[in-house]
């Protein structure tokens, strides 16, 4: 059941081409894809395959070399730096390998912070950052500051700091490469969840195939390029040349 | 991002570290504290000097004095009366202050008050009380509009009989004619001058007694005699009221307060009767020794509206041929000199200052290394750029408002230490801290502190997101 509106994101012949000295490497080599609204994806690969360069472009956080990055309708490789963080801080959250929590604030209050920027009054960002601890099931640790916590509690207060800002599209950079087996499943199953729930798109890098498989698309990535698209929902496989 | 939410999140990470803090703050405590200090003296030494022109006569008025050759001007038009026999042209002309003088002070632009000075030194007497005084004749409209305290009676009257009008400090000069002290600087109490005691002299209900020939009197007193040999006979004394008392202390000193004044008018007849047929002493005399009918003042008494316009005036003046003296040459040169002083005390303190900003500028750029990764992760949740430069730059900010405000009261304190310490030379206090010195010195601590901050906080808004979150 492939949807047929709009794709949410759309990359049209993605090249990055970082140069390293004298070489040059293609870090991404003429990229195509489309990401529809509520779909859960997963780019997988292995490493050094260009996974993080891929996601890291779809977020803004780069500019390609040469190539068309849409979302929601909008250009990002034809935006500033202001525009960009202006166009995170609207459409996109953003989950960490590394949790990236501030270690001076406590659970709340780092999951409150994406609505500090933008400009929510306090008493109803600590309400809707309460509401997302519950949902994330860390009701017991929302004072806790993150050295207080372990690291699956900590990747559960990074999920629900991207998640309260009720995002159009949420990106996770091998969200539990910190995390032992267990905890990757529990975290994995926490995302898809909640992702499900509110209809909301997430695109996931792994290296780990069974990981990648929690995803309702699979894009298999070599040196740059996207060599297979696995559909979970249809149980199809399409390959692309 | 709100404004509150900005300065609270700047104020919690300088709170983070406060012992870093504390140091950075400390230094703008002391640069602050300096230039405040330094300017503070820098501004005392020149009200100190202000204060001093004000009781020598504040700043719009001109003393003319008559030119009597020898040294000083050419008379160019001059409408003085001189005496016509002098047809040597080599010798100057005198040039010298009378009635037609006057008035033509007083039609000059901007001249407000042109009063005639004529002193004279008299010996006064009540009792054993005995002072050799100067007094001091003015015209009555000059006497209404020199702004005098009257403390009692009333300035002297016009036209009518000699009346004098006391300063507050004259009471100090009257000695005890029997023993020749002095009460008041005999027992002078430097501490607590309250506690000073003065010569039993009333001024206002009981008569004066005036001696005007203070030659005559001395020669009789001393047994001198006349060109015929015969004893000086003592010459007579006259009974003078007084009209008023100038408001003040013994030891408070002002333009008027060691005068005697009184009625030009009334003082020149007193001098035409006391003298009938004699020189009156310190009048000119032509060559062949004989005085000169009219009576010619000692000095004249100017007034100008403004003291823009004073060194106008007294070129006029001196264009006539008159010797011309104001405060303002004097004020100018004060000032000149106390502005260097500023200006190098300020910069002793501005060193102080600059090091301090160094020091803001070192701290918060140790601040954003440590943060990197912080502030890669406030861009990549939608932070705004400008919102993290201005977080920082309230950071350098508060370490300026907080060293700047605490800087201030090390100030006061310093300032009242040296006030203290100096009590005996500067009564009124040598660093001197205005209002608007309080002000400025916040303003500039502030400013100082957020310039010291900008190159560090533009460099935390460039900082790469990507670069920043990458290093896992
Ligand atoms: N900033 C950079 N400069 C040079 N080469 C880079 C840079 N970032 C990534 N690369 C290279 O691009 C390729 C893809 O990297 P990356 O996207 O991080 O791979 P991964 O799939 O492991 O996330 C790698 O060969 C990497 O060395
Ligand atoms: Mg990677």
């Amino acid at each position: 059941m492939v949807q047929e509106r709009e794709p949410v994101i759309q990359v049209k012949n993605l090249y990055k081409i970082y140069r390293v000295g004298r070489n040059k490497v293609r870090a991404l080599n003429g990229v195509d894809l489309e990401i529809y609204r509520g779909e859960f994806c997963s780019i997988v690969g292995t490493s050094g395959s260009g996974k993080s360069t891929m996601l890291n472009m779809l977020a803004g956080l780069e500019k390609p070399t040469k190539g068309e990055v849409i979302i929601s309708g909008e250009h990002l490789e034809r935006m500033n730096e202001n525009q960009l963080v202006r166009f995170r801080r609207e459409h996109v959250g953003f989950i960490f390998q590394s949790f990236n929590l501030l270690g001076t604030m406590n659970a709340k209050e780092n999951v409150a912070l994406p609505l500090t920027f933008r400009g929510v009054p306090k008493k109803v960002r600590m309400d809707k950052a309460d509401k997302m601890l519950d949902l994330v099931g860390l009701r017991k640790h929302k004072t806790h500051k993150p050295n207080e916590m372990s690291g699956g509690q900590q990747q559960r207060v990074g999920v629900a700091r991207a998640l309260v800002v009720d995002p159009e599209i949420i990106f996770a950079d091998e969200p539990t490469g910190n995390l032992d087996s267990n905890t990757s499943a529990e975290v994995m199953e926490l995302m898809k969840k909640i992702v499900r729930e509110q209809n909301q798109t997430l695109v996931m890098v792994t290296h780990d195939n069974h990981l990648a498989s929690f995803a309702d698309r699979i894009f298999h990535i070599i040196d740059g390029k996207i060599v297979k698209i696995e559909d979970n929902r249809k149980n199809r496989e399409v390959v692309e040349a | 991002m709100s404004v509150k939410d900005l300065l609270k999140m700047s104020l919690s990470s300088l709170w983070r570290r406060k012992l870093r803090t504390i140091l950075t703050v400390l230094g703008v405590v002391i640069g602050t504290a300096s230039i405040v200090v330094m300017i503070s003296l820098g501004l005392g030494l020149n009200k100190v000097s202000m204060e001093q022109i004000e009781q020598y006569g504040g700043l719009t008025t001109i003393n003319v004095y008559s030119n009597d050759g020898g040294y000083g001007y050419y008379g160019g038009g001059v409408a003085v009366s001189v005496d016509g026999s002098d047809s040597d042209s080599d010798s100057q002309e005198p040039v010298r202050i009378d009635d037609a003088a006057i008035e033509q002070f007083k039609h000059m632009e901007h001249v407000e008050v042109a009063s005639p000075i004529l002193s004279t030194w008299v010996l006064l007497r009540q009792g054993v009380w005995e002072s050799s005084a100067s007094i001091r004749g003015m015209s009555h409209e000059a006497l209404e509009k020199m702004d005098i305290d009257i403390k009692e009676g009333s300035l002297p009257e016009e036209g009518g009989e000699l009346q004098f009008f006391y300063g507050n400090t004259v009471i100090t000069d009257f000695y005890n004619s029997k023993t020749g002290q002095n009460p008041y600087y005999e027992n002078y109490d430097y501490e607590h001058p309250e506690n000073n005691t003065t010569a039993d002299v009333d001024f206002m209900n009981t008569p004066m007694f005036v001696i005007f020939d203070t030659d005559a009197y001395y020669n009789s007193q001393y047994g001198g005699t006349d060109e015929n040999g015969a004893p000086v006979p003592a010459p007579k004394k006259y009974m003078v009221p007084g009209c008023g008392l100038m408001a003040g202390s013994p030891e408070e000193w002002g333009e008027n307060s060691n005068s005697i004044l009184c009625d030009v008018e009334a003082l020149k007849a007193q001098l035409k009767k006391v003298f009938k047929g004699k020189a009156i002493p310190g009048q000119p005399t032509n060559k062949s020794g004989k005085p000169y009918k009219e009576i010619y003042y000692n000095q004249a008494y100017i007034r100008v509206d403004d003291m823009d316009y004073v060194t106008d005036v007294q070129d006029q003046i001196r264009a006539l041929g008159f010797q011309a003296e104001s405060n303002v040459e004097w004020m100018n040169q004060v000032q000149e000199q106390s502005r260097s002083i500023q200006m190098a005390l300020g910069g002793i303190g501005a060193v102080s200052f600059f090091v301090a900003a160094i020091g803001i500028a070192n701290t918060m750029m140790m601040s954003i290394y440590e943060r990197t990764k912080e502030i890669g992760v406030m861009k990549v949740l939608g932070c705004d750029m400008g919102a993290i430069r201005n977080m920082f730059l309230a950071e350098a900010g508060f370490i300026g408002l907080i060293g700047g405000a605490v800087g201030l009261l090390l100030s006061y304190g310093i300032s009242s230490i040296i006030n203290f310490v100096t009590k005996a030379t500067y009564e009124s206090g040598i660093s001197y801290i205005p209002f608007y010195l309080v002000l400025l010195a916040m303003i500039f601590a502030v400013f100082m502190g957020m310039l010291a901050g900008l190159f560090p906080a533009l460099r935390a808004m460039r900082l790469s997101a990507l670069a920043a979150i990458r290093n896992e």
